[in-house]
């Protein structure tokens, strides 16, 4: 009797999970669904040139930044901060590494240096919102602030360009007939995505995220893993900011810009393509890929670019309506 | 029983509460509750944690509804869908906390809600003055109006609450706790005050620790326990030895396994420790033994334990776990390392990752054992949720199943099976059993003798008194702070417990 009463229980709890599965399905489902909705519309708008070779690796070639920066915005965001400042690094360490070459530095050098700027920044960061118990949104408001200013000075207010062609073809060379950022791109993604699931700083990292006191309590050095988070978004933006200024062939002070709000915009897709709502790079991912496919297909059909970004706007909405649904269901 | 304080009355009460149930997943909170207060009266309303007083608060303010039994103001039966409703009808409770807010003026508190007076929209500032002065010359506060609320000190911000509740017109006020954060003079200050309400016929209800008070102030008092009134006498007809046993009651144990036949080395000890809410606090711990550490809720209990296990700082004092002395400001990773493990008071919001699988969770506290130049094996991983889930009896689908979705028991084993991965010398448990069914609480009674059979000192806090006993062999009481009394488990007596508890040291 017992057993027959467990074994209908069993029964209906299989069944209501099954059914909150599905639930879970097609609100995660549907990001991904946009997706192909949107490849689709685009296809079906101008099928002799959306989906061919030309105009498919053209679109991975636009997004390969993006998908570097929206890959660091995704660190921080894990950790459950965000980081205003990265569009603001890549565009400086871009700078400082094309000054340095046109100062006729070594390209070893000037990479370095580059790099070592974002490193810079993300450390500021990090110490101003784990040590010094800053609010993300004011310490990276603020240093992104300063970080444009410092990049306007290095560039001298100008677009400088004129970099030795073997740097320049960090972004505009090939490999097997695809541009080398996409490779830089997947490389990087790669490293993330493996550092989030696999390391321990990973697990911390996500721990921090799902309840600080938790982690803390379970003897996580918080204040610790979030200046990692930070300073680690830092690096990888600036080696973005690099592979942009290699791909334009020149560097300005603003010109990676844009890629902080379309990181953000990026995870907060992503967070709606798995169950527990968080950020994760395969989410983000798509995310990219929606706003690289966006921007492409109305390029393609001829919209003005200030709509673009009204739409942009509007896909950003939502994003976040969506993963707010997410978080509702939980 | 229409006496109150010397005047016989033919008149309605105020608040009356008739045979309230209210039950939470199957779990009675209450089970037919009587409370009566009469307009004019202060009544002290008064039981262990746990016993059902804040239930029964929340219920005649609007926040829950009863399953069954009848609320009635001034004789006539209510019935309150939401809070709002409650206040209409006259009846406000004021919590210690949140009963203001810091950023705004005086004025602008008193006023709060819907009586903020305007015109088309725009608040009138000078009429909004006038009438929060009207309320506070009731009181008899010269409280600067224009100032903010958070620069006040604690007893104004209490009288500015209790203004804006006389604002709404209340006719029933409810008080939790409204002294605990205050000085001796500041008490009288507010007696004072609620005395002269009284006098206007405001029906108070008191809930207070504080028994010397409650003896002080109020006319009648009601003990609950087990969510249960078990009695409402005038206050001249009892004493506080009288109130404590009643609010003790009495429950046979057969939960609890028996105590430590023999006690081991010295594990833990502590010199002369001084941090926020933990004033100069000395003892120690010794393998093989179950240390139970009692006293009321703010006593400072959850403080020392935490400060013990380096989640909060402390000012002064040396804590050395088997020998080796902890470094002041250790972080709890390292005093993780040295062997000290706490089992946090709050179980979902400090102890486990509920939307994260109890396999994380277990390993979260125990990365470098499951990794290799930090990267995590997922084999490593679960195999010690496997062994942590096999020792502890975990019920769950798999070690993948998000912990949020299993048990309170279940999560409360998940968080000891996480520590206990770390083989703590030391194992400091908050409430090891809060929220938690009977069988559970066996079981880790159980759990908590076997781990000190084998070595482990445990130091285990708890607000109820029976667990503390049963589960113990040697119990700290705590009061403001510092240890009030020490007494061995194996027949101690409630009474004097808890009078060590309230600090009524002979």
């Amino acid at each position: 009797m017992t057993n027959q009463k467990e074994s209908t229980r069993t029964t209906a709890v299989a069944l209501q999970q099954s059914s909150r599965r599905v639930g879970s399905v097609l609100i995660s489902g549907s990001t991904v669904f946009a997706l192909i909705l949107l490849i689709l519309f685009f296809f079906a708008m101008r099928p002799d040139t959306f989906l061919t070779f030309v105009n498919v690796r053209n679109i991975l070639y636009q997004i390969s930044i993006l998908a570097i920066i929206a890959g660091a915005q995704t660190i921080v965001m894990v950790v459950g901060d965000f980081d205003l400042s990265v569009g603001a690094t890549s565009s400086l360490a871009g700078a400082v590494t094309s000054v340095l070459l046109l100062q006729e530095q070594g390209l070893g050098v000037a990479l370095l240096a580059g790099v070592a700027v974002g490193l810079a920044v993300g450390l500021v960061n990090g110490v101003l919102i784990a040590y010094l118990k800053m609010s993300a949104f004011v310490a990276t408001l603020a240093t992104m602030t300063s970080v444009v200013g410092i990049a306007y000075l290095v560039t001298g207010g100008t677009t400088v360009f004129g970099m030795p062609a073997e740097f320049n073809q960090l972004g505009q060379g090939r490999f097997l007939n695809i541009p080398l950022p996409v490779y830089f791109a997947i490389g990087i993604s790669i490293l993330i995505w493996a550092g989030l699931k696999y390391t321990t700083v990973g697990r911390r990292w996500h721990a921090i995220g799902g309840n600080v006191e938790v982690a803390r309590l379970s003897g996580v050095n918080v204040r610790w893993a979030r200046l990692l988070a930070f300073t680690l978004a830092g690096v990888i933006s600036a080696i973005g900011g690099i592979l942009l200024a290699a791909r334009l062939g020149s560097a300005a002070a603003e010109q990676g810009a844009d890629n902080t709000l379309f990181s953000v915009a990026a995870v907060f897709l992503g967070m709606t393509v798995i169950r527990s709502g968080a950020s994760n790079l395969l989410g983000t991912l798509v995310g990219v890929a929606i706003i690289g496919v966006m921007s492409n297909g109305l390029n393609i059909l001829g919209v003005n670019a200030y709509v673009q970004q009204v739409v942009t706007g509007l896909i950003i909405i939502a994003a976040v309506t969506l993963s707010g649904l997410k978080t509702r269901e939980r | 029983m229409t006496t109150t304080a010397g005047t016989t009355t033919a008149v309605a009460p105020a608040l009356e509460a008739v045979d309230i149930v209210k039950s939470f997943d199957g779990v009675h909170a209450l089970k037919g509750v009587q409370l009566s207060v009469q307009p004019g009266e202060i009544h002290a309303l008064l039981g262990e944690n746990g016993a059902g007083k804040s239930t029964l608060i929340k219920i005649v303010t609007g926040l829950y509804n009863p399953d069954s039994g009848e609320i009635r103001r001034d004789g006539e039966t209510v019935d309150f869908s939401s809070v709002s409703s409650a206040r209409k009808s006259g009846i406000v409770a004021l919590y210690q906390e949140l009963s203001i807010v810091p950023t705004i003026s005086v004025a602008e508190n008193v006023l709060l809600g819907e009586n903020l007076p305007s015109r088309a929209g725009i608040v009138d500032g000078r009429s909004m003055r006038r009438r929060a002065k009207e309320q506070l010359d009731r009181l008899q506060q010269r409280i600067p109006l224009g100032k903010l609320a958070g620069e006040l000190s604690p007893v104004q911000q209490t009288m500015v609450a209790v203004a804006r509740a006389l604002a709404t017109d209340a006719r029933v006020l409810i008080l939790d706790e409204p002294t605990a954060s205050l000085t001796e003079t500041e008490i009288v200050e507010v007696f004072a005050v609620l005395r002269a309400l009284r006098a206007e016929g405001v029906a108070i209800v008191y809930v207070s620790h504080r028994l010397e008070e409650v003896f002080e102030l109020c006319d009648r008092l009601t003990i609950m326990r087990n969510g249960e009134t078990i009695v409402t006498k005038n206050v001249a007809d009892t004493n506080i030895d009288e109130v404590i046993s009643t609010m003790v009651g009495r429950s046979a144990d057969s939960l609890y396994p028996a105590r430590a036949e023999s006690i081991g080395k010295v594990m833990l000890t502590v010199e002369g420790l001084q941090g926020r809410r933990v004033k100069n606090v000395s003892f120690q711990a010794h393998a093989g033994e179950v240390l139970g550490i009692g006293g009321l809720a703010g006593s400072g209990r959850s403080e020392l334990l935490r400060i013990l296990a380096g989640a909060q700082g402390h000012k002064d004092g040396t804590i050395t776990v088997d020998g080796t002395v902890l470094k002041r400001r250790s972080p709890v990773g390292r005093v993780l390392d040295e062997g000290v493990a706490l089992v946090p008071e709050e179980r979902r919001s400090q102890g486990v990752l509920l939307g994260t699988s109890i396999q994380e969770n277990i390993a979260l506290a125990n990365l470098s054992q499951v990794s290799r130049v930090g990267i995590v094996s997922s084999g490593q991983i679960a195999k010690i949720a496997k062994r942590g889930m096999e020792q502890l009896q975990i019920k769950a689908r798999s070690a993948k199943q998000p912990v949020g979705e299993l048990s309170g028991g279940n999560q409360q084993k998940v968080v000891l099976a996480k520590m206990l991965a770390r083989r703590p010398k030391v194992l400091l448990m908050d409430e090891p059993t809060r929220g938690i069914d009977v069988g559970t609480k066996a079981e880790i009674y159980r759990l908590i003798r076997e781990l000190a059979a084998a070595g482990t000192a445990v130091i285990a806090v708890s607000s109820e008194l029976p667990e503390l006993i049963g589960m113990s062999d040697r119990i700290l009481i705590m009061h403001e702070g510092s240890i009030s009394g020490e007494v061995a488990a194996e027949g101690a007596d409630d009474e004097l417990l808890l009078s060590y508890a309230y600090g009524r040291s002979e």
